[in-house]
């Protein structure tokens, strides 16, 4: 029973979180395309790299220097400074959201030897190529010390081969890149966290109800099942665009949106505090697992796949069957002669056969029960009827 | 005996187009009266594979722990409605749907004959189809919301309490909800009689349940029944027995379709 059916919820809430995701990272590209936060966040990497966070002197001169005015359109603009959570929401303008580690090497080893570009003098051929000895005697012309040491480390580590004064030069800027990119990173999560949050109220999209509605709806579980094993086996899923994701979530038959009876938590729960509950949670889990990434997600898929394989759900056995349905599936002898041509079997062989399967054997209702509260469904058929003593029917014929 | 409230099923689920059995004394059968009405709960019988309605007996009588009638309907598996009582019915049980507790005051419960089982499913079209429509004509005629039709499986309390009906609720009430819109296409009858032939002979009657004539004999000539000429229950039972092991809906009525796999049967 573990085996197939909660691994199958699981199963079904994973994929839910992952079209969620994908849903949400298509937004949170759409925001960035408008935005640009990532070059912000190379901007403020790099201000903080070279000691210059108000970019007022080297950073100012890097941004404007041609090895970098190139890479983007117009001038240089500084983003505005903050000190907590600098950049996740300062638009990037125009300034570039990759550098290469080369461009920066160059730029600031020509900055270093020849001074910032501002006269002919320094640009004009005739000051000569720029040699190791220069580079280190001319280091003072950047005027900022921290930056002063972090080159002298590099070029003395070179050892008087200026090509590995560069490479160095790359890799200290490549480290700070990988600050800079996990610092991105998290500022997305963040904001991945946020449109998650929307995108569970506005599609309705709570967790405790998908749960509770794919562990009551077998048919359902096994339907999204299937899908999610179609969507897991194509390695592009990742990149499903925002229509086919949104498609997805609508075309399965899941318990979200608002116009949705099923989504309805009131329908599941007793009491307006319930209600609330659940509904808060149920968002803020849904919103959680879309700051997580649909990359994450797709991975897990694809292990709860691994497992379930393994796992073989056992369809076939009949211990799988509910007692409920047990009734049924184990009808008296008579029923087996209960077909067309036979007579039909007196009433009372028929209760003396079924009385063993019925669910709870004879004792007639002595209790009063209010009559709303029973059910006679999934019957536990007492009395055959064959085909014979079916009442005639009338309608249906033109 | 008093004659309860819902005297109106048979005549609306026939003017669906639906063929409609009612049970003797369904006027008067019920638990007290039902009170008004406010929605559908669809349930499965989880009775024997075999027959058309093997519960039919139970639906009416109820069970050892249970006192009848079990549902206002019983939908066999030809789709045929079988009108069982026109008064209270003890089918929904302890539930909620749409605010309301009192399920067997006030839904109409529909018993289909189906197992629940795997050897069962999927359900056979015209029944499927029969159940859709007929949920669709009551909503029809109570002018209802398509919400206010419940599988038992949803409406039961506490969850997972009942598993039935094992059917596709949300898709069922897409479809119910588009018959009531009036987009779905309108129900496919059996023809009355056969297409004339080429020659310009009318094609014969369709037959069913109490039709007396030569045809009958015809008919209860090819299948070995006792030729009396009145089409009684067991000549009803032989040409369902006939249909099922031809592959054809097994509703008992000899039409077309019958009929020409009837000259097939003789011919070879």
């Amino acid at each position: 029973m573990l085996g197939s059916d909660i691994l199958d919820v699981a199963i079904g809430v994973v994929f839910v979180f992952f079209i969620v995701s994908i849903l949400c990272s298509a937004i949170r590209e759409g925001i960035e395309a408008w935005m640009k936060s990532r070059a912000t966040h190379l901007e403020q990497g790099i201000r903080e790299l070279l000691h210059d966070r108000d970019a007022v002197g080297l950073a100012r001169q890097f941004f404007e220097h041609p090895m970098i005015y190139g890479l983007y359109a117009g001038a240089y603009q500084k983003s505005p400074t903050s000190t907590w959570w600098p950049t996740a929401l300062t638009r990037g303008r125009n300034l570039p959201s990759y550098i290469p580690s080369r461009n920066f090497a160059l730029a600031l080893m020509d900055m270093a030897a020849r001074g910032p570009v501002v006269d002919q003098a320094t640009s004009s051929p005739i000051s000569g190529a720029i040699t190791f000895d220069d580079l280190r005697a001319n280091i003072a012309t950047i005027g900022n010390p921290p930056v002063q040491r972090a080159l002298l480390s590099a070029i003395d580590t070179a050892q008087g081969d200026l090509q590995r004064a560069q490479k160095n030069i790359e890799e200290w800027y490549d480290s700070a890149m990988d600050r800079v990119s996990g610092w991105y990173k998290r500022s997305t999560q963040w904001i991945l966290f946020a449109i998650g949050l929307s995108a569970a109220v506005v599609f309705n999209v709570n967790t405790l109800t998908v749960v509770d509605y794919l562990y009551s709806e077998k048919t359902a579980r096994q339907a999204l099942v299937a899908r999610a094993q179609v969507v897991a086996a194509d390695p592009a899923s990742p990149s499903t665009t925002y229509n086919l994701a949104r498609h997805e979530l609508e075309s399965n038959n899941l318990p979200i949106g608002w116009g949705n009876r099923a989504a309805k938590v009131a329908e599941r729960t007793q009491g307006r505090w319930d209600v609330l509950v659940m509904t808060t949670l149920g968002w803020l889990l849904t919103a959680i697992a879309a700051s997580l990434g649909a990359p994450f997600w797709f991975d897990l898929l694809n292990k709860m796949m691994v497992i379930r394989s393994t796992v073989k759900p056992h369809e076939k056995s009949p211990e799988e069957a509910s007692e409920d349905r047990q009734i049924g599936s184990a009808p008296p002898p008579a029923a087996a002669a209960g077909s067309a041509a036979a007579p039909p079997a007196p009433p009372g062989a028929a209760v003396a056969t079924t009385a063993a399967a019925a669910p709870s054997p004879p004792p007639p209702p002595a209790a009063p029960v209010p009559p709303d509260q029973v059910d006679g469904c999934d019957v536990g058929v007492v009395h055959i009827t064959s085909d014979e003593d079916l009442p005639a029917a009338e309608g249906g014929v033109a | 005996m008093p004659i309860y409230s819902l005297t109106w099923l048979p005549d609306v689920l026939k003017g669906a187009g639906l063929k409609v059995g009612p049970v003797d004394g369904w006027q008067t059968r019920g638990s007290g009266d039902v009170g008004e009405i406010r929605g559908v709960i669809c349930h499965h019988t989880a009775g024997p594979r075999q027959g058309n309605m093997p519960s039919l007996r139970t639906l009416i009588d109820g069970r050892p722990d249970l006192p009848g009638p079990l549902a206002q309907l019983g939908l066999g598996r030809d789709g045929t409605y079988y009108v069982v009582a026109a008064g209270r019915c003890n089918h929904a049980g302890r539930g909620s749907w749409e605010g309301i507790t009192s399920g067997n005051t006030h839904f109409i419960g529909i018993e289909a004959e189906n197992t629940g089982l795997a050897d069962d499913f999927p359900w056979p079209a015209i029944q499927l189809d029969a159940y859709q429509r007929g949920v669709a004509a009551i909503f029809k005629h109570l002018t209802l919301t398509v919400d206010c039709c419940a599988g038992h499986r949803e409406y039961a309390l506490p969850p997972g309490r009942k598993d039935d009906p094992s059917l596709d609720m949300v898709a069922f009430r897409a479809t119910v909800s588009s018959l009531l819109s009036g987009g779905a296409p309108a129900p496919v009858l059996i023809p009355a009689t056969e297409p004339p032939k080429p020659d310009g002979t009318p094609g014969r009657p369709t037959l069913r349940r109490n039709d007396t004539n030569d045809f009958v004999k015809l008919v209860q000539q090819k299948l070995g029944v006792e030729q009396l000429g009145v089409f009684g229950p067991k000549t009803e039972a032989a040409v369902r027995e006939f249909q099922r092991t031809h592959g054809m809906v097994p509703d008992g009525i000899v039409g077309p379709k019958t009929w020409a796999a009837l000259d097939a049967l003789s011919h070879s």
